[in-house]
């Protein structure tokens, strides 16, 4: 056996737990609930209740910050480099821990439901995933993929590159604001504005699509909206504090600190480069009339398979 | 080329997807592991995943054409597996997670190489 990270070998921990079909509420029962927030990120979680909704929070910070929000190119902070989550992938919040707690958001009755039904349906086998068919994770998912990010930031936008997908977020920090809501539509990216409060990269982003912030975490909904504050707090290391908020879905801003690591990169052969998800056939995977996952016909075999 | 077919059981260690993100891994058999020796025919260095074809003698002297699924380059870069570790006709032993429907495919877990040298495409996500 290959040498595997401990959540890896947790999540064939939480595969064997569930062998077969089990009532929601063994299943729930099986499942540990999450620990509760530190101090620190309990003040967090109600400084995102307090101003009540992604917008009231980002004025929030606005209102809080020195100067005017801009960047002048000799102020440009160094975010070079090719970086990734340092959060095993299938965790929206490194604090759940294992893979037999749940998820630390606090969710709707509805949204509970959907997620206990879904971690059901994997532990019987049975999961299809919308990136499958080549969809990009889109936002907010985007944060938790796991492959390679670089960030370039000059005074009037700040690009977040995700290699997946070729995904671009495009930060404006020209003093823009967001489309008017009679001319939003959602976005697998959303819209995002920000500001700089000296080193720290303020983001508002809204008009996202549907979807959920990992295969084993919950949904989000078109109503999704998000604010994080970027700072790098040291040479290999880029900290963002995020706030979800989704009232279908969450009874109360999901708050988190997200890490993002530099990568060494000695001989300059790691590089962000476009992905096609249809470039090799072998990778065509198909959603079953069970709602699972298949592979389409390999090229390596005679057989026609499916 | 002679087959080394060992498929066991894994035990209570099971592992996790390769596909961290692309695809569920339902379709492997995560309690088992399939191990075959045999040359490379060719490796297919793509995104989202990569596949290395593994051409394998069977005992009637037919050949079987594996292939075993990894992660794309930039993840197997880290892993330090190169296009240029596994050029065709490459001797190895490769072991993986096999397809629960039998058909010759696998979630690649480690290789040796004929050199003695050993790949662990799953180390890619280390940070580092």
């Amino acid at each position: 056996m290959t040498k595997l990270c401990k959540p890896c070998l947790s999540l064939g921990a939480v595969l064997i737990l569930a062998g077969g079909a089990i009532p929601l509420e063994q299943a729930a029962a099986q499942r540990q609930a999450p620990p509760p927030p530190s101090p620190e990120k309990q003040a967090m979680i109600d400084l995102g209740i307090e101003h009540g909704t992604a917008r009231g929070l980002y004025d929030h910070f606005r209102s809080e910050a020195d100067g005017d929000g801009t960047l002048a190119w000799e102020d440009v902070p160094d975010w070079s480099g090719v970086w990734t989550r340092e959060t095993f992938v299938f965790f929206w919040d490194g604090d759940q821990g294992t893979m037999d707690t749940l998820p630390t958001a606090r969710l709707t009755p509805e949204y509970e439901r959907r997620l206990i039904e879904k971690l059901d349906r994997i532990a019987q086998g049975i999961e299809y995933d919308p990136l499958s068919a080549g969809e990009p994770a889109g936002m907010p998912r985007w944060i938790s993929e796991p492959f390679l990010k670089d960030f370039a930031v000059t005074p009037q936008q700040t690009w977040l590159i995700n290699e997946m997908m070729n995904e671009i977020r495009r930060v404006y920090t020209d003093g823009r604001d967001h489309p008017p809501p009679e001319d939003a539509y959602p976005l697998w990216l959303g819209d995002s504005i920000g500001f700089w409060d000296e080193d720290r990269l303020v983001i508002h982003t809204n008009q996202m699509r549907e979807g959920q912030y990992q295969r084993i975490q919950p949904e989000y909904t078109d109503q999704v909206e998000t604010v994080e504050i970027w700072q790098k707090t040291a040479e290999d290391t880029i900290e963002v504090d995020i706030w979800v908020y989704d009232p279908p879905v969450l009874v109360e801003p999901w708050y988190t600190r997200q890490v993002f690591k530099k990568l060494t990169n000695d001989d300059n052969a790691l590089r962000i480069r476009y992905w096609h998800f249809n470039e090799n056939q072998n990778n065509a995977v198909f959603e079953t009339e069970d709602g699972s996952s298949d592979f389409a016909n390999f090229t390596f075999t005679d057989e026609d398979d499916n | 080329m002679k087959i080394n077919l060992a498929v066991a059981l894994a035990g209570a260690a099971l592992v996790a997807t390769t596909a961290l993100a692309h695809h569920s891994t339902v379709m492997f058999d995560e309690e088992r592991e399939v191990t075959v020796t045999g040359v490379v025919k060719e490796f297919q260095y793509t995104n989202p995943h990569s596949w290395l074809l593994v051409d394998v003698t069977n005992e009637d002297g037919s050949v079987t054409t594996w292939g075993f699924e990894a992660e794309g380059p930039s993840t197997l870069m880290r892993a330090g597996i190169r296009r240029s570790d596994f050029s065709p006709g490459t001797e190895l032993t490769i072991t993986g997670h096999p397809m629960k429907d039998g058909r010759p495919g696998a979630a690649w877990l480690h290789a040796t190489r004929g050199d003695g040298t050993e790949f662990d495409p799953r180390s890619g996500f280390a940070i580092r």
